[in-house]
């Protein structure tokens, strides 16, 4: 298609900076002289995937490699994908904008699970086969990373391979393989039986599944040499690991439009709900000097007057008020602002609200995730009431007059008075507002409640509990609201029949492919925007194949069940879930990986806060 | 302290943005540039910039002017220039800098290029025909939401049919800017012209006495 014909549809188009590329920092080759051409596609808006740290980071380290041009593909609106398909325009790449149907790879980051049927239109756009199985040839090759690979089964029968764990190794480790097998005109699966035995590689194919006659996994048998257990991959060593000095920069706004510098991997929590909490075990810390550097550089090269610093647990990290006055030697006259995210309750103090303070004031955002401290002790979110008032007092002294707090819906053990306790926390936080001498004058408080409802997910020690059923979610979402009687404090929750989808999901086997296709072929895309999500063509499709979406989500399982991830090793063993969930049942906590050791597995890494003297 | 007028050109993939796009752009320009700007004071400290006319997105401009403040009053245009442009993307070119002459407010004209596609340039005797008339009432939000009637010829300075592409001079800034836009879709939907995909480009900023502003 010629430039003109291009920009006369993009003009038709919502946003049309989503699909003009040519953004400060994109990598542009002469394609005459690569060796592999990877579409990196995020199976959602450009605005969303263009904030995700892990593209930036690969994209980055994949176009340092001479031999290999790495571009960005993002989902099409669909208005775009309307026109698109109108005009027989196939899916293509941001920075040359060719079809991506003939690059070597087509890897997807899943970042969630409700982005599923966006992964399958885009490689319809391409105009590719939707299965594995129906693309015989080497290339292209479609892979997948991202957390959602912890439980990769609903996509099984589509991709061909995916990556465990963190990718700057075993990323470049499967493209040189690829390489070598392309060029000695290997055919597909040969080279994935090659794949299969790198570590962090897990070829679904390779894997046979049984199933009982009630539908529970009988068992899981591999074949061709594939390893029983996949283990999975991380940087062993933070400082030395691969870091961009430039993202790029896009011209519309997007999500996180700032600088993102990452601290450390891992979390040392370890609430009982947070798969990222244990999928990414072992924390592992870059030091001050390294954060300091790269965020630097990140700055001067694109031009960002915002840095986040970026964790799990921003505050966990070691040296953070050192690095801040680092930091704030070069942010300060730069007028660039820092922010830290994901703060805690419980390590959260005047001095440190004053750094952030310096430059710029943005909102005050606490998760204390349950209403009563039962609850907060069930699912192991280890911070008290006391340090919740605390935090809000020191924050309405520095000025702050708005709060928001995120909590979960549906957790197990929740009763009605734990959902009363939201609210109650909510008022008693602007009651202390109103108790205190030196709060902000002349200024109203307000609380914003924001309700999530839980969804249980594998790899963590709920990955056995039942999720509530939509009903029920209903039904506590109206405790919730009537119990609020204080007008500045402000209420919002999710909509049910997502998360019904999203559990299902979560916990799938590969009986799903099936449902997912289906759902796609009746139109299903961009589940998790509202305008999009549409569960009734989403019930047909598991009617259809006769398959039950309660029976992944709502069923207790036993501790002996084989799940459809229990083949895949992120470090925490089985045995450790199970402890940690007979805890949550007997409304016990478990201490941090600092204070204790819970002999969670990932010491297998043999890296981390789990050598860290205590 | 001193006040700087840029002109730039915006042109190629830089008209998919929009005004708040170039806003964005044109802040991590001049970070990167590296250039001793003004900031502003208030609650959100930002670089100044103040743009003369903003430009729609989908239009190119070969004119377009946006002040800056220097704080080194000594800082040479010249630097100041090639800084910005190696900072700058494609599409984007500082062509001058200059001390500012006229305030943005004297802004009173601006000059347009239309262009229809190969297929509908036999469109252009109709449209000039419909430019010549005595009036054309369009309707449009005034800033308060309200639907206003309001007549565009009397701001139609001058139109020029005689290139291979009309021109048009309309009215520009803050107070009665006439948008190309505007006067095309009046022009298809008046006449009952099944529209066309058109491009705009702005090729000058006039002050009140069609003077190139400066």
């Amino acid at each position: 298609m010629n430039e003109k014909e291009f920009e006369k549809l993009l003009l038709s188009v919502q946003k049309p900076g989503r699909y003009s590329g040519g953004e400060l920092n994109s990598v542009v080759k002469d394609k005459e002289k690569v060796k592999i051409r990877f579409a990196f596609c995020f199976p959602d808006t450009y605005e969303i995937g263009m904030s995700h740290l892990g593209m930036k980071i690969l994209y980055s380290q994949f176009n340092e490699r001479e031999d290999i041009w790495c571009e960005r593909v993002f989902a099409p609106w669909v208005d775009f994908e309307v026109l698109m398909r109108e005009k027989g325009i196939p899916l293509f790449a941001l920075e040359s904008r060719d079809s991506i149907k003939d690059f070597d790879f087509i890897g997807f980051t899943l970042q969630y699970e409700l982005c599923y049927t966006n992964l399958l239109n885009m490689l319809d756009l391409a105009g590719l086969p939707l299965k594995s199985a129906d693309r015989p040839s080497l290339s292209p090759l479609v892979v997948a990373g991202g957390p959602c690979c912890c439980n990769p089964e609903p996509l099984a029968d589509f991709v061909d391979l995916f990556f465990l764990g963190e990718g700057e190794e075993v990323d470049l480790e499967v493209i040189d393989l690829y390489r070598e097998f392309k060029e000695k005109g290997a055919g597909k699966e040969e080279f994935l039986r090659a794949a299969a035995k790198i570590e962090g590689v897990y070829v679904p194919s390779l894997y046979d599944i049984e199933y009982f006659e009630d539908g529970r996994i009988k068992s899981v048998t591999p074949k061709d040499g594939a390893p029983a257990k996949i283990r999975k991959r991380i940087m062993r060593d933070m400082d030395s690991s691969y870091y961009p000095d430039r993202f790029v920069v896009p011209f519309i706004e997007i999500v996180h439009d700032r600088a993102v510098q990452e601290l450390f991997r891992g979390c040392i929590r370890g609430c009982r709900f947070c798969q990222a909490g244990f999928i990414y075990r072992p924390v592992r810390e870059k030091s001050a000097d390294t954060v300091n550097r790269q965020a630097k550089a990140l700055c001067e090269n694109t031009g960002y007057d915002e840095i986040s610093l970026s964790s799990l647990s921003t505050s966990d990290y070691t040296c953070l008020e050192p690095l801040l006055n680092k930091m704030l030697l070069w942010t300060e006259p730069q007028s660039i602002s820092l922010s830290l995210p994901s703060l805690r309750v419980d390590n959260f103090s005047a001095e440190l609200l004053g750094k952030i303070n310096h430059i710029r004031k943005s909102g005050l955002t606490f998760a204390p995730e349950a209403g009563t401290q039962r609850l907060r002790d069930v699912i192991n979110k280890n911070v008290t009431e006391e340090e919740i008032f605390r935090t809000c007092k020191t924050a309405f002294e520095g000025g702050y007059t708005a709060v928001k707090l995120y909590f979960m819906l549906g957790l197990p053990t929740e009763t009605d008075e734990d959902l009363k306790g939201i609210t109650d926390l909510g008022r008693r936080i602007i009651d202390l507002y109103y108790s205190l001498e030196n709060r902000p004058v002349g200024k109203s408080p307000s609380v914003s409640v924001s309700v999530s409802t839980f969804v249980p997910k594998p790899f963590t020690p709920f990955q056995f509990e039942p999720q509530i059923e939509k009903e029920e979610i209903e039904r506590r979402q109206n405790v919730l609201k009537y119990s609020n009687t204080c007008r500045k404090v402000n209420i919002s929750w999710h909509d049910s029949s997502v998360s019904f989808l999203e559990g299902a999901f979560a916990r799938g086997d590969r009986r799903l492919c099936a449902v997912l296709e289906a759902a796609f072929k009746k139109g299903c895309k961009f589940d998790g925007w509202n305008e999009c999500f549409n569960l009734q063509k989403w019930l047909e499709a598991f009617d259809e194949n006769g398959i039950d979406p309660l029976f992944y989500s709502a069923r207790k399982r036993d501790f002996d069940e084989i799940n459809p991830w229990d083949h895949l090793d992120f470090g925490v063993t089985k045995d450790f879930l199970i402890r940690e969930n007979k805890k949550a049942h007997s409304a016990k906590i478990t201490p941090n990986c600092r204070e204790k050791c819970a002999a969670c597995g990932a010491a297998c890494f043999g890296e981390g806060v789990c050598f860290e003297k205590r | 302290m001193k006040n700087v007028r840029l002109f730039y050109t915006k042109k190629g993939r830089m008209k998919f943005l929009s005004q708040l796009d170039i806003n964005r752009l044109m802040t991590r320009v001049i970070r990167r540039s590296g250039l001793p700007v003004w900031y502003t004071e208030g609650f959100n400290r930002h670089i100044y910039i103040n743009y003369a006319v903003p430009l729609s997105l989908g239009f190119e401009g070969e004119y377009e002017i946006m002040d800056i403040r220097l704080t080194d009053d000594a800082f040479e245009y010249e630097e100041a220039l090639s800084r910005l442009n190696s900072a700058a993307p494609e599409g984007i070119r500082f062509l001058r800098a200059v001390d500012p002459v006229l305030p943005t407010k004297d802004i009173a004209f601006a000059e347009y290029e239309i262009a229809f596609e190969s297929g509908n340039v036999f469109l252009y005797p109709a449209l000039e025909k419909f430019l010549s008339s005595d009036s054309v009432i369009c309707i449009k939000k005034d800033k308060k939401g309200r639907l206003k009637e309001f007549d565009i010829i009397p701001k139609i300075k001058s139109t020029d049919f005689s290139g291979d592409k009309p021109r048009l001079i309309l009215s520009a800034g803050n107070e009665g800017n006439l948008n190309p836009a505007m006067v095309l879709s009046a022009f298809f939907e008046k006449t009952e012209t099944a529209p066309v995909f058109y491009t705009v480009r702005r090729l000058m900023l006039f002050d009140a006495g069609l003077k190139p502003f400066v």
